[in-house]
């Protein structure tokens, strides 16, 4: 294979990563509320001019994280109690357009707090590529693909290993007879507003220093996740991840193959696709409902 | 009761006239926020320091008073319908004396109609694309109040392709941003190396959007074809991320293009990517002369910055504000229409921070678009990116502009 193609793959994958990391995000409420945060995007911008902030107050890398990732949780729960709550309780659909709401706020909010310009975030991480067999990727990359599929494993595991992890599923398939089992519902969704919130400070801290920091830096990031949200199923954790690299590199692909302004085009074919000939996703279970 | 309502407002009409004589009312218009808004703050900050300059010596005598500048500013975000809407409130004015700025040549395309309809005189400072002056010449307008103080993509795109083959390049990649400006700047750039011989082959000709941040695509394509420089035309940010991909996929060979690299998010995103870049500059951050001197000393202290986001901006703003002072002078009114007929034929050299301005204008001829352009080639010098701050690229350009300088001196 020539090395132009693997170069791409690697570089679109990348790119792919990230967009499951957000598309996680959505994920991780939907499996427990069956809502979703459509502000997830401005979360991650959020959390990372949060975190540029700490930074510059000289905070060091290794205390900044957990910053950020604290501000991300604290964000994610006020936007599952200001948005989805009171929604949810009265089986509305309220929260898409409360969650687009905070969302908007949140870019206005950015726009005063820190202006609109697009900031480098600094990082210790070399941004030097490195060459294996031919192909160049940066440490920085790598810390992204690691950051992802780290924090993917231990919420998975988190969900799949512990009783409080089991709830989510408890409350995932009923929520009335979760209840009734003594599990709190409103607690199980608000622990997945926060790790979705946390999964966003994530995002947003592993991206910055390649993306630079704005507050339209996710709007274009948050539409392909949520392209990948839909194409894999919002049930399956794992789906996002093979989606996400898969789209990530088709779009490398075509970019180079068919010219640079077909970029977005795959992402909107396979959506159609999706939706016209498996609209549960490509890993999503069909739930029969009875009546 | 409608009576008393209708006085008041007259009173206030005539109050706001009475008004308007006391000073003179202009106009900066560009985008304060986004990603030229480094470009448009340092051509508002540049001329309001010009301004101040102005009113501290007791303003412009126009007959028997001494008027001072009263400024206006509107940010048009980058926008085109936000630029539009701003040229239709001030086309709407009866009292404004001129408009000065917008970066985006969308802006001007979308903008400048209004104000040229109402005959509102306009010097647009820093837009380079093309098509803001050629849209007149191209509409065959015989008579058009706008005028432009910035090195324009025709001169920009000769010097961009006369470097690379100066360089004794061969091959060379062709970026573009999709917006009216990368457009018209890879039109200019394919144009200008018919000129000048097809001694440039373009291996790939790409584009990017604004926002994007992976490159690697249209990078990859370039260094496989071969590609000794990469020509590009674009805004800072997505440039930054063009210039970082190209360390990424180990692409060494220069960036050249627009003045745009020299904005301070392409060096600041770039850090030490972006070494090594050459761009067309109107103005260096270099106080080569007493001029230049307090100029760069009056901004930094001013705004409180060590490093003027955009240099080329500041300079031309602050030129634009001294051309338009003295056009205001020389007609002795604040009449839009009477400022640019003296506009065009300013019979007293202008004393500026990037030359001494003779005639820099002369009147509108719809067959040749310089003659409401300020800007000639051996006014603009080839700018480099060197560690954060843009230096001369040659030399022989920097001894230019001091001897120019000292000789104009002697001259007095």
């Amino acid at each position: 294979m020539n090395q132009a193609l693997i170069q791409l793959l690697v570089s679109g994958a990348l790119m792919g990563l990230v967009y499951a990391l957000v598309a996680y995000g959505f994920q991780l409420t939907y499996a427990t509320s069956k809502s979703i945060n459509f502000g997830q995007g401005e979360l991650v911008m959020l959390s990372a001019f949060f975190s540029l902030t700490l930074t510059n107050l000289g905070l060091p890398y290794y205390l900044m994280i957990p910053g950020g990732l604290l501000f991300g949780v604290v964000a994610g729960l006020f936007v599952e109690r200001a948005g989805v709550r009171l929604a949810l309780e009265q089986k509305s659909e309220g929260w898409i357009l409360m969650t687009i709401i905070l969302g908007l706020f949140g870019v206005s909010a950015a726009e005063n707090i820190w202006g609109r310009d697009d900031r480098p975030f600094p990082t210790p991480i070399p941004t030097e590529p490195m060459q294996f067999f031919g192909i160049s990727i940066t440490p920085l990359e790598i810390s992204v693909a690691l950051g992802v599929f780290m924090i993917m494993v231990i919420i998975e595991l988190f969900k799949r290993k512990t009783l409080l992890g089991k709830a989510f599923a408890a409350v995932s398939a009923d929520r009335d007879a979760a209840e009734l089992m003594g599990i709190s519902a409103t607690r199980t969704i608000m622990l997945s507003y926060g790790l979705s919130g946390l999964v966003a400070a994530l995002a947003g801290i592993l991206v910055s220093p390649i993306t630079t920091v704005g507050p339209t830096m996710a709007s274009a990031l948050v539409l392909k996740a949520f392209s990948v949200a839909v194409v894999a199923g919002l049930e399956s954790g794992f789906g996002v991840v093979i989606v996400g690299l898969f789209l990530g590199s088709l779009e490398s692909l075509t970019s180079f193959y068919v010219g640079s302004g077909w970029r977005e085009a795959p992402g909107l074919v396979l959506l159609i696709l999706a939706l016209a000939v498996r609209p549960t996703g490509i890993f999503g279970k069909a739930v029969i409902r009875k009546v | 009761m409608k009576r008393v309502l209708l006085t008041t407002l007259l009173a206030g009409l005539f109050a706001t006239q009475a008004y308007a004589a006391d000073s003179i009312k202009i106009a900066i218009t560009g985008p304060f926020s986004g990603g030229s808004a480094p470009m448009g703050t340092s051509m508002r900050d540049g001329a309001k320091i010009a301004i101040a300059e102005i009113n501290v010596a007791g303003g412009i005598k126009v007959g028997a008073k001494m008027l001072k500048f009263e400024v206006l500013e509107r940010d048009d975000e980058a926008k085109n319908e936000r630029g539009a809407l701003i040229a239709q409130e001030l086309a709407s004015m009866n009292d404004l004396a001129g408009v000065i700025g917008t970066v985006n040549t969308g802006v001007c395309l979308a903008g400048d109609k209004h104000l040229q309809e109402k005959g509102i005189t306009k010097i647009i400072t820093p837009a380079a694309g093309s098509a803001s002056m050629t849209q007149w010449s191209k509409a065959k307008v015989k008579d058009l109040s706008i005028f432009r103080l910035a090195a324009h993509d025709g001169i920009q795109a000769a010097m961009v392709v006369e470097e690379a083959i100066n360089r004794k390049y061969t091959k060379v990649a062709m970026l573009y941003d999709s917006t009216n400006y990368g457009v018209s700047g890879r039109d200019d750039m394919v144009e200008q190396i018919r000129k000048q011989g097809n001694i440039l082959q373009v291996v790939t000709t790409d584009k990017f959007n604004i926002g994007d941040k992976d490159m690697t695509a249209q990078l990859l394509r370039a260094k496989n074809g071969g590609a000794q420089a990469v020509l590009i035309w674009g805004i800072g940010p997505e440039l930054a991320a063009v210039a970082n991909g190209m360390a990424k996929i180990g692409l060494k060979v220069p960036l050249i293009g627009g003045w745009t690299l020299s904005m301070s998010n392409f060096i600041d995103n770039s850090a030490k990517n972006g070494n090594g870049t050459l761009m067309p500059q109107t103005f260096i951050e270099e106080p080569i002369t007493p001029k230049a001197k307090n100029f760069i000393t009056a901004y930094h202290k001013t705004y409180n910055v060590k490093r003027i986001p955009s240099p080329v901006s500041a300079a031309q703003g602050y030129d634009a504000v001294f051309i338009f002072a003295a056009a205001v002078k020389q007609a002795q009114s604040t009449d839009t229409k009477k400022i640019k007929l003296a506009l065009e034929d300013l019979k007293e050299p202008v004393q500026g921070v990037i030359t001494t301005w003779k005639k820099p204008f002369s009147s509108w001829d719809p067959a040749n678009e310089e003659s409401h352009e300020a800007f000639r080639r051996d006014q603009v010098v080839m700018g480099m990116v060197q560690d954060g701050h843009v230096v001369f690229g040659n030399d022989a350009d920097r001894k230019r502009l001091i001897s120019n300088a000292t000789s104009v001196k002697g001259k007095k």
